[in-house]
């Protein structure tokens, strides 16, 4: 049996003290792309954080493992260098920190922990050149500060784009497509589709159905208050486009089973 | 001969409100020394822009051979009548000083040193005029040199008149046991704009004291400073801008890091008369505490008599941000590179704005020295 790329056993996370996730599994395995859906404040970006490392999450319950290794263990940067890349839902901006800079640190830092050479500087634009293409990013926003002064849409895509960089084994997209129009939301989902490979595998979170539409996923997973309640493959996300989430309220059900 | 200073003035200092957070007391017991020697080796350190003016001082002595006068460029003792509109308590006295006037193709540097096994004291001055139109940029580096409690007190007077630009940064360097207490006294006319750039990289007590007078209508002064220090230092950056007349702009951003015990005091006195209308002024300190130990004081001091003004002032004191670290971990850069490369941004914006290359550079150099980890930042962007 293949080792699950993510196995996520009994999930609570909680911040502040107040409970978000409130018992979650989920199991990615290699080649799969997982959607997750759910109304806002359902948990989305907290699963996400807790996956990348964030610290003010707390787990207070339950596992993950990444290809069979202990990821809570792990401090953030270590598990990026084990393989996991989160596209924030609004990634920051860094006043003074060239995107340039701190792409090559990153790259750098990920290859040395995975035990490959350090890129030189000419290998290193090379790489740039190549994975920038790919999500149709102008390299001159390179020069610019970490996020700063990029629109919306050239924040997601530079997201996709350190994706390509860093070269992860499980990516979590997390609402990259909000605020997109379709054509970017197209070039994205692009980027994406060209990363996809039997061996990587990506948990794709969106509010919306018409992301699947261009990244296709092969299951979708429905999160309400901190719990997959429905799991389906993804005509599931048809059903929910049409009929919204209130038909996957636990109470009140009005699919009519 | 070296300066005489007469140093129970120090004493009582911190008595008065305006030295409240800034003690010196240590010097009215420490008995300074004559040390004449040229300190040749120390000075070819800091003779950092080799094809620009250089004008050199060591223990308060002009040194000829070390330095590189130009046309305009003056030895004498300083002038002291924009310095007397002052209520600086920074002693002054005879000493050897250097006069500038005139349109400067390159930034001219001045280097004050002061070193010896014995502690040195010395005053030092630079006075500039910029006449009409004119346009001067002078570097000033204050260093003190050895472990022992050498006292640099350099005050440097700007005239700047109708439409003449004046820019000069002052770095203090070297030793962290000298005790660096300065002054900048800069008076304005009509459309004139000076910068100045104030960076504490040294010391264990820095006092930078600005006072300027912007006699003139529709002046620009642009006051910065930036600080990185550590166990057991103290900086006291100490402006008092003055906008005597309409359509004045003013702009004082400080922003610094202090790890350990170090402390940073802010006090940025804004003073707007009755005629001084469409003054625009804003004042800004960010400070970034690396400790529990470290503090930082703010204290903005606005005093407006005309009513079409606009005066911000607004100070920060906080940690290293948890997103900005979160974000660049998650991207598989190691916490501790994360944070010296957050520190160095930080601080970097300030040095940017130098305009001088070589300066700058060198400065960065320090910079990264100082900073732990700072080997990262050099691999990655040198
Ligand atoms: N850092 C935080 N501090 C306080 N509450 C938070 C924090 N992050 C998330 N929450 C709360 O947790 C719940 C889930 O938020 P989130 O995971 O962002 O939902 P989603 O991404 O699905 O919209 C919300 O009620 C939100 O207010
Ligand atoms: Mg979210």
């Amino acid at each position: 049996m293949t080792t699950p790329l993510l196995e996520i056993k009994n999930l609570h996370a909680s911040v502040e003290d107040t409970e978000i996730l409130k018992g979650l599994n989920l199991t990615v395995l290699p080649g799969e792309v997982h959607s997750i859906m759910g109304p806002n404040g359902s948990g989305k970006s907290t699963l996400s954080s807790v996956i990348a490392g964030h610290e003010a999450y707390e787990v207070t319950e339950g596992s993950i493992l990444f290809n069979g290794i202990d990821l809570l263990e792990l401090e953030a940067d270590q598990r990026a260098c084990a393989g996991v890349f989160l596209a924030f839902q609004y990634p920051i901006e860094i006043p003074g920190v060239s995107t340039k800079f701190f792409l090559k640190a990153a790259v750098n830092a990920i290859r040395k922990y995975r035990g490959q050479d350090e890129l030189d500087a000419m290998d290193f634009l090379d790489l740039v050149e190549e994975k920038a293409k790919s999500v149709n990013l102008n390299t001159d926003l390179l020069d610019r500060n970490v996020n700063q002064g990029f629109s919306g849409g050239e924040k997601k895509r530079a997201e996709i784009f350190q994706m390509a960089m860093l070269n992860p084994m499980l990516g979590i997209l997390d609402e990259t497509d909000s605020g997109l129009d379709i054509d970017a939301l197209k070039i994205v989902a692009e980027g994406v589709n060209k990363l996809r490979s039997p061996e990587r595998g990506f948990v794709v979170i969106t509010h919306y159905q018409r992301l699947l539409d261009y990244i296709v996923p092969d299951y979708v997973h429905v999160l309400m208050d901190g719990k997959i309640v429905k799991s389906g493959d993804k005509s599931l996300a048809l059903v929910l486009e049409e009929k919204g989430y209130a038909a996957f309220e636990p109470s009140g059900c009005s699919c009519g089973c | 001969m070296s300066c005489t200073v007469d140093n129970s003035i120090f004493e009582k200092l911190h008595k008065n409100e305006s030295w409240l957070y800034t003690n010196v007391s240590a010097l009215s017991t420490i008995t300074f020394q004559d040390n004449e020697d040229a300190h040749a080796e120390f000075v070819e350190l800091y003779d950092i822009s080799k094809n620009s003016p250089f004008v050199v001082f060591v223990n308060g002595i002009f040194q000829e051979n070390a330095s590189r006068l130009s046309g305009s460029i003056t030895i004498n003792t300083g002038s002291g009548e924009v310095a007397k509109r002052s209520d600086s308590q920074i002693p002054r006295g005879a000493c050897d000083g250097v006069h500038i006037t005139g349109t400067q193709q390159k930034t001219i540097h001045v280097l004050q040193i002061v070193a010896g096994e014995a502690p040195v004291a010395c005053y030092g001055s630079v006075f500039i005029h910029a006449n009409e139109g004119e346009s001067i940029s002078v570097a000033e580096t204050n260093v003190g040199i050895g472990n022992c409690d050498h006292l640099l007190m350099p005050c440097t007077e700007v005239i700047a008149e109708k439409n003449s630009s004046v820019t000069i940064v002052r770095a203090i360097r070297g030793s962290k046991k000298a005790y660096h207490l300065s002054s900048l006294h800069v008076e304005q006319h009509e459309s004139s704009k000076v910068q100045t750039h104030t960076l504490t990289l040294a010391g264990k007590r820095t006092r930078n004291e600005v006072y300027a007078y912007l006699d003139g209508k529709d002046c620009e002064s642009n006051f910065d400073g930036m600080y990185m220090l550590g166990q057991d230092q103290l900086v006291d950056n100490h402006l008092r801008v003055e906008h005597n007349m309409p359509g004045g702009n003013s702009r004082e951003f400080y922003k610094g890091i202090l790890d350990k015990n170090a402390k940073s005091v802010f006090t940025g006195r804004i003073y707007v008369k009755e005629d001084a209308q469409q003054t625009d002024a804003k004042q800004t300190n960010q400070n970034i505490l690396l400790t529990d130990d470290a503090e930082a004081f703010a204290r903005p001091q606005l005093e407006i008599y005309a009513d079409d003004v606009a005066c911000t002032h607004g100070a920060t004191t906080g940690e290293i941000d948890d997103e900005a670290m979160l974000y660049l971990q998650t991207r598989g850069i190691p916490a501790d590179a994360a944070k010296t490369l957050l520190i160095y941004a930080f601080l970097n914006e300030s040095l940017d704005e130098l305009t001088d290359d070589e300066f700058r550079s060198n400065l960065v150099e320090e910079l990264l020295s100082n900073l732990p980890g700072g080997e990262f930042i050099r691999e990655l962007y040198l």
